[in-house]
């Protein structure tokens, strides 16, 4: 995709973009977060830690 | 729409991404791996079977994206797919293109790092069978396109019993074989009666190519290897009654539908009223079937 420069959005434009950059920044937040306590659950299960 | 009056892309929302993945197949993807994770003799942590389950769904997923990334031309031509992200407009192709590459490829490496090499190969061969094999050369060539492929979609409770016991036996090949011989009557019944759709998408399903009643013939000659392999795992011992009956009932039902299918000579979608029962019934059979086989078997063992 070539990125459109800032100025080429309209006002309207730019608040839909906000919004689904907002949108997709909390999705992935929640992906991260759940995948950081998988892999430390993970690394338990394989170091066996809790026998 | 992201395309305004002006030729700009504006970024996808992330419920696109989420539709690239296909979250219908992904649940039955889902579903059968579970069946076979849960049928498999021996034990698995339940966070390194959750982590199977999860690296099998983004597995689907990312297939469903690369599908979609191949067929945006052909999903704009049917009306069943035209609303799907890219041939609406609401997404880049090159972004469809990363996610599911990325996806592929974070699905397979945490497979294998977490659960073990040989789930981890066959996810990653499953992938390439559906984004490449079936996708891109088998589909638009020949109406043999989802006997050969429905292949990929019988590799998921392979994967989950896999999961478990470090090896493929005999009974994941008979699970993978009941979804490979399932997929033709349960794709030719949609064909059947979207024939105008496919047609004007260029697929040469069986349907348009050969005809409705070679096709209808080929839906009802499937059923009976499919239903003496779905009877096969309580013939050879490996399961209880309640499967054994489950399976035989399914099954006479399956083949009862497929008759019906079978002396309909219909040539209009709206007096098709057997093929469409007969593809709601056979998802409704996949689903019975595994939960019932799983749930024996966990009986048993």
């Amino acid at each position: 995709m070539t990125p459109n420069e800032p100025s080429a959005y309209t006002a309207e434009e730019t608040a839909i973009i906000r919004k689904r950059q907002a949108g997709r920044s909390r999705v992935m937040g929640v992906a991260l977060v759940g995948l950081c306590i998988l892999f430390f659950l993970i690394t338990v299960v394989k170091v066996g830690v809790w026998g | 729409m992201t395309t305004a009056t002006r030729d700009i892309i504006l970024p996808a929302e992330w419920r696109d991404f989420w539709a690239l993945t296909k979250p219908r197949v992904m649940s039955l993807v889902v579903f059968t791996a579970l069946c076979g994770l849960l049928a498999a003799p021996g034990n698995i942590h339940p966070v390194i079977g959750f982590t199977a389950i999860l690296c099998l769904a983004l597995g689907a997923g990312a297939c469903g994206a690369l599908n979609q990334y191949f067929e945006a031309d052909i999903d704009a031509k049917m009306a069943r797919t035209a609303g799907r992200p890219l041939p609406a407009g609401r997404m880049d192709r090159v972004a469809a293109l990363n996610f599911g590459i990325g996806l592929a490829a974070f699905s397979v490496g945490i497979m294998g790092v977490a659960v073990n090499w040989l789930c981890a190969g066959l996810l990653a061969f499953s992938i390439f069978f559906y984004a490449i094999v079936y996708t891109i050369w088998l589909k638009p060539n020949t109406p043999q396109n989802i006997v050969i492929g429905g292949a990929a979609g019988a590799f998921p409770p392979v994967i989950g019993w896999a999961a478990v016991t470090g090896d493929v036996t005999l009974m994941p090949v008979l699970l993978f074989a009941i979804i490979f011989l399932w997929t033709p009557p349960h794709f030719w019944s949609l064909a059947l009666f979207m024939k105008t759709d496919y047609g004007a998408a260029g697929i040469p399903m069986l349907p348009n190519v050969k005809g409705q009643r070679i096709t209808r013939n080929q839906i009802f000659g499937y059923s009976f290897p499919m239903a003496a392999t779905a009877i096969l795992p309580f013939a050879l011992a490996e399961t209880g009654w309640v499967y054994g009956a489950a399976a035989i009932v399914l099954n006479l039902l399956f083949l009862a539908l497929a008759y019906r299918v079978w002396k309909n000579e219909a040539t209009d979608a709206a007096a098709m009223k057997p093929e469409k029962q007969l593809f709601a019934f056979s998802i409704l059979y996949l689903f019975l079937l595994f939960a019932i086989f799983a749930f024996d078997r966990m009986l048993i063992l």
